[in-house]
């Protein structure tokens, strides 16, 4: 399914492209990042259709602010996952979306999700159920709370009904479990 | 080092990278950063792990989808070769979540209320002092009251003084146009004086005018009266006297003396 001959670029050469505005950088930037993006996009919206509206919009919102990024505050994705992960809700949030999904369930999806969507695993992370292992199960569904839902830490603590100072502590322990996991 | 160390575990920098703090916090975290290498690396490291978190995570949009959208980035590229001016330079887009908003229902009925409150302490404070005005001009309406009502009383007296046919009037006289009115009724034994029409000099408070009457070659005392300009009486009441053929008035000091000075006899009148 996937397109055989996918742009890659180094980070570097990308932001340099793209400030360059040359169009092969953003066929780079859709190859590199869209399924990424698109994995928090579509689990905040589900959606489909107004997720891919989302992701068009995300898109569009790095192309035409790439000049408000700069690589001495942080790498590109965390940049865009934020501008992606705002969009999403504020569309969740908007007037005219809420009107449309009224019966949605849209807090509990993220497992949901990964259920009914085939997951795209990337073939240098081969030791994807590893971790699926190494995240605590608690520590798993505040993170992905934050990260992939778009709560605030202080949301999440009221969600789960769980202190401000334990969300901390869970999501620090969680990033620490991936970095050792994927260095 | 103890310090950065302790900052790097407080957990905001995991916020930061989530994309989960405050602007002020954003920024905090960004000079630190500059300050001190330790917490560049440490925010790149958890930047990378979550980046590879989102790759692991990852969903493939429909195929379709590439085309649109790069279509549509394309367009936006054109648009931007034609105006080759228009560089859009939107401010960072990476923005906290703004915090919830806590009610602010408490604070402005509060506020409300201690506003309420003044005005009405200003309003009570307006009508205590009406109240204290009116109650004020009231003593003065009941003291005037109280003055007409006596001057009522004595026009009441002297015109029954008139009216009455008892009652001589005797007009005594004396040098430089002196003179003044007297009312004797010899059948009520009363003797009145004309306080208004009166024209004497004004006595000094060492002295008073003393009234005499003439009975048979002797003098009888009468009583002491003062002429000032602020008296309000219209008509006194002398001493009583039955018989009398002359009265007389002299200046004596004050209370008067057992016998006239007739060396300051000021207006004689008889009967």
């Amino acid at each position: 399914m996937s397109r055989k001959n996918k742009i890659s670029l180094s980070e570097e050469e990308l932001v340099l492209a793209l400030r360059n505005r040359e169009k092969i950088a953003v066929e780079a930037l859709y190859d590199m990042y869209s399924s990424s993006l698109y994995g928090v996009i579509s689990r905040i919206i589900i959606d489909t259709p107004t997720a891919e509206d989302v992701l068009q919009e995300t898109f569009i919102k790095i192309w035409n602010s790439f000049s408000g990024y700069s690589a001495d505050k942080g790498r590109l994705f965390t940049w865009m996952v934020n501008i992606a992960r705002n969009l999403s809700i504020d569309k969740l949030r908007s007037k005219d979306f809420k009107n449309h999904n009224k019966n949605q369930d849209i807090e509990n999806n993220v497992i949901a999700i990964d259920e009914q969507r085939n997951t795209v695993y990337k073939p240098e992370l081969m030791g994807i159920k590893d971790l699926v292992q190494t995240l605590k199960p608690e520590q798993k569904a505040i993170l992905d709370l934050v990260y992939f839902k778009g709560y605030t830490h202080v949301e999440a603590a009221d969600e789960l009904g769980i202190p401000l100072g334990t969300i901390k502590t869970r999501l620090r322990m969680a990033i620490i479990e991936l970095r050792k996991y994927f260095n | 080092m103890e310090d950065v160390k302790a900052y790097i575990e407080s957990g905001i920098l995991e916020l930061y990278v989530l994309g989960d703090v405050s602007p002020a916090e954003k920024q905090q975290v960004e000079a630190m950063a500059q300050k001190h290498p330790v917490i560049k690396v440490e925010l790149e490291e958890m930047e990378k792990a979550l980046e590879q978190y989102a790759q692991a995570n990852a969903v493939e949009p429909s195929e379709h989808q590439r085309d649109k959208i790069l279509t549509s980035l394309v367009t936006n590229l054109a648009d931007d070769a034609t105006f080759g001016t228009k560089k859009e330079a939107i401010a960072d887009n990476v923005v906290a979540m703004p915090a919830r908003q806590t009610t602010n229902f408490y604070k402005y009925a509060f506020a409300a209320s201690v506003a309420l409150l003044a005005v009405s302490l200003v309003a009570l404070f307006n009508v205590y002092n009406q109240l204290q005005r009116s109650d004020q001009q009231l003593v003065v309406m009941n003291a005037q009251n109280q003055h007409i009502s006596k001057t009522v009383n004595y026009m009441n007296d002297e015109l029954g003084v008139y009216r009455d046919t008892a009652y001589k009037v005797i007009k005594l006289k004396g040098p430089k146009n002196m003179g003044m009115t007297l009312a004797w009724s010899p059948v009520k034994k009363k003797v009145m004086i004309d306080m208004n029409g009166m024209h004497l000099p004004e006595n000094d408070k060492t002295h008073q005018y003393q009234l005499w009457a003439i009975v048979n070659k002797k003098t009888v005392d009468l009583g002491v009266f003062d002429k000032s300009g602020a008296d309000t009486l219209i008509m006194k009441q002398m001493r009583s006297v039955a018989l009398a053929n002359t009265f007389a008035v002299t200046l004596e000091p004050r209370g008067g003396s057992v016998n006239p000075t007739m060396s300051a006899m000021m207006v004689i009148g008889q009967f």
